[in-house]
């Protein structure tokens, strides 16, 4: 009888669960979620251990656009993300003026794939190092902070103006 | 009247429960269990589509088994075209990291594969927008591994891994 009771209780929290990890997944895919960031790639604009808030919105509709921050997965390690700012699109021209000589002076983001570069140039690694990366890598756009909560508000725009032209 | 009032309620109720259970948990599913696609193309003949535009095949994606971007050479994956986010493409996995191979009409006659990425080819070779046309694609824009063939029926199958011997890597890590 008992046995029937506790059977009956560990159906019903598994069922709860599985119900609950379905909302969120939905949640966290179609909407957005809380994420945070580490590392000084994103400095001044997000500092290590800040807290954002992402959406996904705009990855599903493809609205991301230039000077946005996005996360993406890492070219080089899919089960890592990174937190970068989207300088280039498809199509966009890019000028070399970073350490690297990746490329020559005057190469086209491909069609498909954005540049990213981090805020704190002199400390990011970014499409300067790795190249242009796929479009569908990005995860999410990141538009709010809430922590701390002296730098609460919508993220600013980038430090480092616009770079790039769309020609 | 109060009566059918009362009934109305209780079915709206149970409606709105069932919905907001059934929509996740289906949602959920399909993104990262499995779900089936129609494979459009010539790329893969004659492992898939070998009919050509008369009847297309169409696959169950298994998101499950891809969940770990563990793949192994000779599977035939979905992946998000590096060229058009809006497309999946679905390919076979040539070579891994590490490994160097010799391409098939790519600009480098010998490409080593970069870390976190993997090679993917067709099956019919020169009517395939693959590797050989955008370089090694990162390991990222893995989406399913495309396991059995569900229609049409006389064409129900699973999907075998293999590794074309003329497609082997010339040099893998692993050695």
């Amino acid at each position: 009888m008992m046995l029937r009771g506790a059977l009956g209780k560990t159906f019903r929290l598994v069922g709860y669960t599985i119900q609950y990890g379905c909302i969120a997944h939905c949640a966290f895919e179609y909407v957005g979620g809380v994420v945070m960031c580490s590392g000084p790639s994103m400095e001044p604009t997000i500092q290590n251990s800040d807290i954002v808030f992402a959406e996904n919105l705009s990855r599903h509709f493809y609205g991301i656009q230039r000077g946005d921050i996005v996360i993406a997965k890492s070219p080089s390690d899919p089960k890592s993300n990174i937190c970068k700012r989207v300088t280039g699109l498809e199509g966009d021209k890019i000028l070399s003026t970073g350490p690297s000589d990746f490329f020559k002076s005057h190469s086209y983001v491909p069609m498909g794939h954005v540049w990213l570069e981090g805020d704190n140039l002199q400390n990011s690694t970014d499409s300067r190092c790795y190249g242009p990366i796929p479009y569908g890598l990005i995860r999410g756009r990141i538009f709010f902070k809430i922590w701390p909560l002296s730098d609460f508000g919508f993220l600013r725009d980038s430090p480092n103006g616009h770079r790039f032209s769309d020609d | 009247m109060a009566q059918s009032q009362g009934w109305v309620r209780r079915y709206c109720k149970a409606f709105c429960k069932g919905f907001f259970v059934a929509v996740p948990v289906a949602v959920t599913f399909l993104d990262r269990v499995a779900c089936v696609a129609r494979v459009e193309g010539a790329s893969m003949q004659p492992s898939l589509n070998p009919g050509g535009s008369q009847s297309s095949d169409v696959v169950l994606l298994n998101h499950w088994k891809a969940r770990n971007f563990q793949v192994q050479r000779g599977d035939i994956v979905s992946l998000v075209s590096p060229k058009n986010p809006e497309q999946k493409i679905i390919k076979r996995v040539i070579a891994l990291e590490g490994d160097i191979i010799r391409t098939m009409g790519h600009k480098n006659r010998y490409v080593k594969v970069p870390r976190g990425h993997i090679w993917v080819e067709g099956d019919h070779h020169g009517h395939s927008f693959d590797s050989n046309s955008f370089g090694p694609v990162s390991l990222g824009l893995l989406h399913a591994h495309a396991t059995h063939i569900l229609w049409p029926p006389e064409r129900w199958q699973k999907l075998e891994s293999f590794l074309p011997p003329e497609r082997s890597p010339m040099q893998s890590e692993e050695e």
